[in-house]
């Protein structure tokens, strides 16, 4: 054998041994997802009724639903992303296009780096200091704000890297036929780079939606339906908390349904939120 | 054309081309580095300039200081004068927005919005003009007839500008740029990412446009040059070498360095 056809055996041989190793891995990865819904599709579907839909928590050993839990996570999702939304999209707009060049937006872009990677207790602790503890009582306001300062970072982040994914010559061309700065980041700029906005905030809500930590020390939960936002209210990731951590039954499926619930809602987002982006690159 | 010999009656020397634009010992900087040296010219109004010149010589900084497109990015800064019939653009009070409506520009590459034929066009017109659904039509047809768009795209005109191929989207760009009525347009290589056919169309287009235009190309081909432009700017490392009629560049030119370079000596 000449050292040539040698040399390519043995890189052919590193090739499989590296081949295997990268499927392995991947299928490792894999695997355990597909456990955590093979289970969550197991355990979960089976308690899946109309009641589930339209009945309040129960009392422990009682039949029930996860209505007002839904609820809660709906309201405090929906505010967390109009309070969140605005702030986050204003402020990368500014990184990405009035101060592209200022010092600012790389203190800033570092900021939001470590506040994206923030563990989530840290949030609710802060805004329990923040509101629930001036005001001396739980409320779904002060999870709906947690969930807010979960959101901006997020945002902030894709709306920066999306505007500045479009290209200078566009924006060149807004100025050169006469178009004010603002003119050109909303008509042009924005308009380009929506689809990947929009899929970040998709995803923001994907995270809020299963978030428990910082609820625990803000909204609480309230075991009855409430839909005033200066009490405590329940949430779906709190109530599973709770519920899968009873010793009794009927809380542990209404738990294993919550998930599947929550795990459904987020799948949902996310594949919504990639056709958008993959619409983006088909372009 | 000048006379061969101009006398104080010589009706022909008053037909000679008013300035559209005068250059004036224009420096220009990136941070510290000097781009352009003591830019001296004139452009004369409704008729084709080109500037020419290697890679780096600095005829697109010339060009993006004539509508002072630079100041988007900082650490640029020109200094002298750049005169529009007269006026200083450089100056300082000088509106931005408005001396772009006046002076406009086309790209290298297409630049389409992300918005649909009709609106790429009514974009510009609706920043300083307030008109009517009837003549704002009228106002996008005329500039797609002008810019020899209009038979392929009249039946989509809500179509995605982006949809159109390279050499339509160059050509709404110069539809676009014209639909705002300026006095002078700014064409920075405009056919150079197009094939052959649409190079023909462009060019061919540019030279129906100087009847009413002063227009200013820079342009990477010395043929494209020759064929489309009345005078020609030779440009080499940041100086204006060498200005004149682009029959005088092209076939007897007074410095030696564009003598090489036309001849393809350098660059």
């Amino acid at each position: 054998m000449s050292t040539a056809q040698s040399l390519h055996q043995s890189r052919k041989r590193k090739n499989a041994v590296m081949m295997a190793l990268c499927v392995i891995a991947a299928g490792i990865g894999l695997a355990w997802l597909a456990l955590i819904l093979g289970a969550l599709l197991y355990k979960g579907l089976s308690g899946v009724s109309l009641a589930v839909f339209t009945q309040m928590t129960p009392p422990p050993g009682d039949a029930g639903g996860l209505l007002n839990a839904i609820y809660g996570s709906i309201v405090m999702t929906i505010i967390g992303i109009v309070v969140g939304t605005p702030i986050g999209v204003l402020a990368g707009t500014y990184m990405a296009e009035y101060g592209r060049f200022s010092r600012l937006t790389t203190i800033v872009r570092f900021i939001n780096d470590i506040l994206l990677s923030a563990p989530s207790i840290i949030v609710g602790l802060f805004v329990y200091e923040l509101l629930v503890r001036p005001m001396g009582h739980f409320s779904a306001i002060a999870g709906a704000i947690a969930l807010s300062i979960l959101v901006i970072p997020v945002v902030v982040r894709t709306t920066e890297d999306m505007l500045n994914l479009v290209p200078n010559a566009l924006r060149e061309a807004g100025t050169a036929i006469g178009a004010p700065r603002w003119v050109v980041i909303r008509s042009v700029a924005y308009r380009a780079a929506l689809s990947g906005i929009v899929t970040g905030i998709l995803l923001a809500i994907a995270r809020i939606s299963g978030e428990t930590a910082p609820l625990l020390f803000t909204a609480l939960n309230n075991q009855f339906w409430s839909s005033n936002l200066n009490a405590p209210m329940a949430s779906l990731p709190v109530t599973i908390f709770q519920f899968a951590l009873s010793p009794y039954e009927e809380w542990q499926q209404l738990a294993w349904t919550g998930a599947l619930i929550i795990t459904l809602t987020v799948l949902g987002l996310s594949i919504i939120a990639r056709s958008l982006t993959g619409r983006r690159e088909d372009r | 054309m000048k006379p061969m010999l101009s006398t104080d009656l010589n009706v022909a020397d008053t037909t000679v081309e008013k300035a559209k634009i005068e250059v004036k010992n224009l420096n220009f900087y990136y941070g510290q580095s000097k781009a352009l040296k003591d830019i001296n010219l004139s452009l004369p109004e409704r008729s084709v300039t080109a500037f020419i010149g290697p890679s780096g010589c600095g005829k697109s900084t010339l060009l993006r200081v004539l509508n002072r497109i630079y100041e988007l990015y900082p650490k640029q800064s020109a200094e002298g004068q750049v005169l529009l019939d007269g006026k200083n653009i450089l100056d300082r009070s000088q509106d931005l927005n408005l001396l772009r409506t006046k002076i406009g520009m086309v790209f290298q590459k297409p630049t389409p919005f992300p918005m649909s034929i009709y609106e790429n066009i009514a974009f510009g017109v609706r920043l300083y003009e307030k008109i009517s659904k009837a003549e704002m039509d009228s106002r996008v047809e005329s500039a797609l007839k002008r810019a020899a768009l209009w038979n392929e795209v009249k039946d989509k005109l809500n179509a995605s500008g982006q949809s159109l191929s390279g050499g339509q989207q160059q050509r709404l760009c110069i539809a676009r740029t014209v639909a705002v009525k300026p006095e002078v347009i700014l064409l920075d290589e405009p056919a150079s990412a197009l094939d052959p056919l649409s190079t023909a169309k462009i060019e061919e287009l540019i030279d129906e446009l100087q009847a009413d235009y002063t227009i200013v190309i820079v342009t990477h081909n010395m043929q494209q040059a020759a064929r489309v432009s009345r005078q020609t700017a030779f440009m080499y490392l940041g100086e204006l070498v060498e200005f004149d009629r682009t029959e005088k560049i092209f076939t007897s030119p007074r410095e030696k360095r564009t003598q090489d370079y036309i001849t393809g000596r350098f660059g």
